[in-house]
């Protein structure tokens, strides 16, 4: 898969996901626990998102544009 | 007097860089756009610890401070229209890789339609707001974070109109380097949309 904006479109759904889950346990909750929710869903994110794009620049690396 | 002509000559012949200095793992157009990414992340990175320090660390009694208000529901409806309008530039590149020109030039049409619907908006809220940018520390914050996100969304806009003028001109087409036009500007859109769902979680909902 390239590096393109459809591999960017999925981090708006993913991103989306997380910040619907923060707003809904902020409004059950307090807003301590929906920031609390936030600052692990980033930490998780930036792991996640490192990997994603360490197996891409792999994958693209496998590739050659001039050939 | 020759090393003149030599420069001229070198001139005349040679665009862009070297080809040894180009990737060959990604073009330089998006290798350009998620570089450029990386750097605006770090300029609302700065903007977010300067909100986050005002919130946490300075700590004033309640937040925002009384007797201001944010429209919460206006704000979650904008958001919608924003999320909206990354579907909407996301359908009409698929619409372009698959050679249908309608569908991109409708796509292009509706994403800049939403676009200008929630800056126009954003710029309502403020007129609304009954604060200012000189009223408190919150005051500042919210406007230097919203605005700063506006004048983000300003720029997509542009670029957008670029796009959409050269779609219906009959410019792109379904091979990935024919359609670099619409994609590089589908980028940057698409990090103004996530970069707005974040904003929008800190500063109107947290």
């Amino acid at each position: 898969m390239k590096l393109n904006e459809a591999a960017v479109f999925k981090w708006v759904v993913i991103v989306g996901i997380a910040a619907a889950a923060v707003i809904t346990v902020t409004l059950l909750t307090r807003p301590l626990i929906g920031s609390l929710l936030g600052l692990v869903l980033v930490i998780a994110g930036c792991i996640y998102g490192y990997r994603w794009i360490e197996q891409k620049w792999r994958e693209l690396g496998s590739k050659d544009l001039h050939t | 007097m020759e090393s003149a002509t030599v420069a001229v000559s070198h001139a005349d012949h040679h665009h862009g860089p070297p080809e040894a200095n180009q990737s060959s793992r990604i073009d330089r157009q998006t290798l350009g756009i998620l570089l450029f990414i990386v750097s605006e992340v770090m300029l609302f990175g700065a903007f977010f610890a300067s909100y986050f320090f005002l919130r946490v660390v300075v700590d004033p009694p309640s937040w925002p401070p009384h007797p201001y208000e944010l429209p919460v529901a206006v704000a979650g409806m904008n958001t919608a229209i924003l999320v909206s309008s990354s579907f909407t530039i996301h359908y009409a590149l698929e619409s372009i890789r698959r050679g249908n020109r309608n569908g991109l030039k409708l796509g292009l049409v509706a994403t800049w339609l939403l676009g200008a619907t929630f800056l126009f908006i954003q710029i309502n809220e403020y007129v609304h707001l009954g604060f200012s940018a000189r009223d408190l520390s919150f005051g500042s914050i919210f406007y230097s974070l919203t605005g700063l996100h506006g004048a983000h969304v300003f720029v997509g806009l542009m670029l957008l109109s670029f796009a959409t003028i050269r779609a219906f001109r009959g410019h792109f087409g379904p091979e990935e380097k024919d359609h670099l036009g619409v994609e590089v500007p589908g980028i940057y859109w698409h990090f103004v949309d996530i970069m707005w769902l974040v904003v929008f979680v800190t500063v109107y909902v947290l």
